[in-house]
């Protein structure tokens, strides 16, 4: 007989323990990875809210998929704690942690349908068969994938295999969601379709999610809180608009977002960068990196005096590339050349190489980092 | 330069049409086969339908007295159940000891996937008459086993040659390389991440194994176990030898008649039927391969 699922919000994330006060639902706490001679996570302490999206960010070799790996079980920790709440997870193999795992290449059972994919892992849990069956109907209208139920994943486009694999991870109520790479096999479009349909899809059902990715774009766009590492460490940890504006190291300033990278000597609320001195929001001294985002610069063709902005240089545009919603200029100001972007406003409007312009930022838009001695 | 442009500017030039290309590169392997192949069975049909006196000179009269003693003595159907059974049992038995060597082996990589490759494939290198011989040295009365078992105080020696049980134990040995680079090949749908993505669903290893690892290795399974069976049914050197003149299996048979009591029309009738067994051999290995998909 078949029970008709009345309740279609029934897939919602089981209702956790309560974390410990001071600790996350999910808390790294020291966490390593050693290889004899390469150290590929050193240290990484990291709460994670019940409910939170965090991603992982960074380059390809920053440790964040074998953060990530270590998890879900799959690496075996040298060092440090995997608490999820308040249970001691390190020692536990992966196929009693809970945890569903989507991968960058799907990983879907070739063998099996899309339905009989998505059943794997209530099937390993020993559901009744009823109960599997309306789980995996459930999971599939969650992911929109009706009437292919029968198919085999080689019969799917990147896209809908995707999707398989999301299904197939969310339908054991997890305790998290892990996601490798997820987006990256697919092409552009789908992808920032997919990345609406993950989060949105996540945010329903309150399940709290880890996201690997090297993409800032996608960190920036997808998550609550992102981690952003680079050689096994974290280099910083904060929402995405913290990272964006409030860039603690050189690493990350450069990683997120474009941005001009000079270097020069701090002197309090100033900075020099050659001949050229440039005020800043704040206080340094000595050798330092100096970082200005493309975008917050405003390129005029007006005398420097008419401009608004705190710090304004005159200059000589060299070269002007069209991209569409972005016209994005190199400019000769003295011995420094800055990459400056401005939004298209409407056609005509680009500005020539050799016009002179004038350019102008705020203080609080010029990040200075001290150098490390 | 329009569409129809380009296709006037074409046939002036010398080319082959496509079906002629193929005809032409089909040729050699056609003539190969005809030669060495095709007409080589014929002949063995028409030889098994010759009249033969005793001593084995050929009358060139037409006869079916041999095919009619295959198919009414007994002796031929026990000696075509005996050869079916214990290939089969020698195939099980070669998959069971190569699944796991083949299984590390995909799993392995770099230079210890080569040294192990090598190791795998260096038996191939010798004749199994050789090899035969290197397991009478460990199976005879007074061989490596008997010795190691009758100083331990073992009483008498135990039986492992000159029966079923040393050919069996030699031809699986001898035939382990082909299984290992059978399984090896059909072991490409098996992939770590889909192993890692089931234990994480929460498959203990056992069940990974069992729903995962074995459905996505029966391809390779079936070719390793097609080539296994296909070679064991025709082996004669190591039964002859390990079975010494005990143990009574089609090709064995095939040599003596053709040898040694010089009656070659019971030969090619006898070989014709081993051919037979290939075909069915062959029938069942694609329909599993179809009904995996």
């Amino acid at each position: 007989m078949i029970h008709h699922a009345s309740t279609a919000t029934n897939i919602a994330a089981p209702l956790g323990n309560e974390a410990k006060p001071g600790h996350g639902f999910l808390s790294l706490q020291g966490l390593s990875k050693r290889y004899s001679e390469f150290v590929a996570v050193d240290a990484v302490d990291l709460d994670v809210n019940q409910g939170e999206f965090v991603s992982l960010l960074g380059p390809s070799g920053c440790g964040k998929t074998t953060t990530l790996r270590m998890i879900a079980g799959l690496v075996q920790a040298s060092g440090g704690r995997i608490v999820v709440a308040g249970r001691d997870l390190t020692a536990i193999p992966p196929f009693r942690r809970d945890m569903g795992l989507v991968f960058q290449s799907y990983a879907l059972f070739p063998h099996m349908s899309v339905a009989g994919n998505i059943a794997f892992g209530l099937e390993m849990r020993g559901l009744s068969r009823s109960e599997i069956s309306n789980r995996v109907t459930e999971a599939i209208a969650l992911v929109r994938l009706e009437g292919r139920e029968n198919r085999r994943p080689s019969e799917l486009s990147g896209g809908q295999q995707q999707r398989v694999a999301l299904a197939r991870a969310l339908v054991i109520r997890p305790s998290i969601l892990l996601l490798d790479e997820p987006l990256s096999n697919l092409d552009a479009k789908l992808r920032d379709e997919m990345r609406t349909e993950i989060r949105d899809i996540q945010r329903r059902l309150g399940t709290t999610a880890i996201f690997v990715t090297h993409d800032q774009d996608e960190a920036l766009t997808m998550s609550d809180r992102v981690v952003v590492m680079n050689h096994g460490r974290i280099e910083q940890t904060g929402t995405p608009e913290d990272l964006y504006e409030r860039p603690r190291t050189p690493f990350v300033a450069s990683f997120v977002g474009r941005t001009n990278r000079f270097s020069g000597t701090a002197l309090g609320r100033s900075v020099k960068l050659g001949d050229t001195l440039v005020h800043s929001a704040t206080e340094a001294n000595g050798p330092a990196d100096v970082m200005i985002r493309p975008h917050r610069i405003t390129i005029s063709t007006g005398s420097a005096a008419a401009s608004g902005g705190q710090n304004t240089l005159s200059g000589i545009v060299r070269r002007m590339t069209y991209a569409g919603n972005l016209l994005q200029y190199d400019v000769l100001a003295g011995d420094l050349t800055f990459q400056v972007e401005e939004a298209t406003l409407g056609s005509g409007r680009a500005l020539a190489p050799g016009t002179t312009v004038t350019l102008s930022w705020s203080a609080q838009d010029t990040l200075v980092f001290e150098a490390k001695p | 330069m329009t569409a129809s442009a380009t296709h006037a500017a074409l046939p002036e030039a010398p080319k082959l049409d496509g079906r002629a290309l193929i005809v032409m590169l089909l040729l050699p392997i056609t003539a190969v086969n005809l030669i060495g192949f095709i007409l080589p069975v014929v002949n063995l049909a028409m030889i098994s339908f010759m009249e033969v006196r005793s001593t084995g000179a050929m009358t060139g009269n037409w006869s079916f007295a041999k095919w009619q003693l295959v198919v009414t003595d007994p002796f031929y159907w026990e000696l075509l159940w005996n050869s079916v059974r214990t290939s089969l049992t020698i195939t099980l038995l070669t998959l069971l000891v190569s699944y796991p060597v083949a299984l590390y082996l995909h799993r392995s990589s770099g230079m210890w996937r080569s040294i192990l490759l090598v190791m795998v494939i260096s038996p191939l290198l010798l004749s199994a008459v050789v090899r035969t011989y290197g397991w009478i040295a460990i199976l005879s009365d007074r061989g490596l086993i008997n010795n190691g078992l009758m100083a331990l105080g073992f009483d008498g020696p135990l039986r492992l040659m000159f029966n079923l049980t040393g050919v069996v134990i030699g031809l699986t040995e001898i035939l382990m390389p082909y299984m290992i680079l059978a399984l090896l090949a059909g072991f490409g749908k098996l992939d770590s991440r889909v192993e890692e993505a089931a234990a994480t669903l929460g498959a203990s290893p056992f069940r990974v194994f069992w729903r995962v690892v074995l459905p996505l290795s029966l391809p390779g399974i079936a070719l390793g176990s097609l080539l296994t069976f296909v070679l064991a049914v025709s082996s004669f050197i190591t039964p002859k030898l390990l079975g010494g003149g005990r143990v009574f299996l089609l090709a064995t048979e095939v040599y003596d008649q053709a040898i040694v009591t010089l009656d070659w029309p019971l030969a090619a009738t006898l070989s014709i039927i081993v051919l037979v067994v290939f075909g069915v051999a062959l029938t069942i290995y694609s329909r599993v391969l179809k009904s995996l998909g």
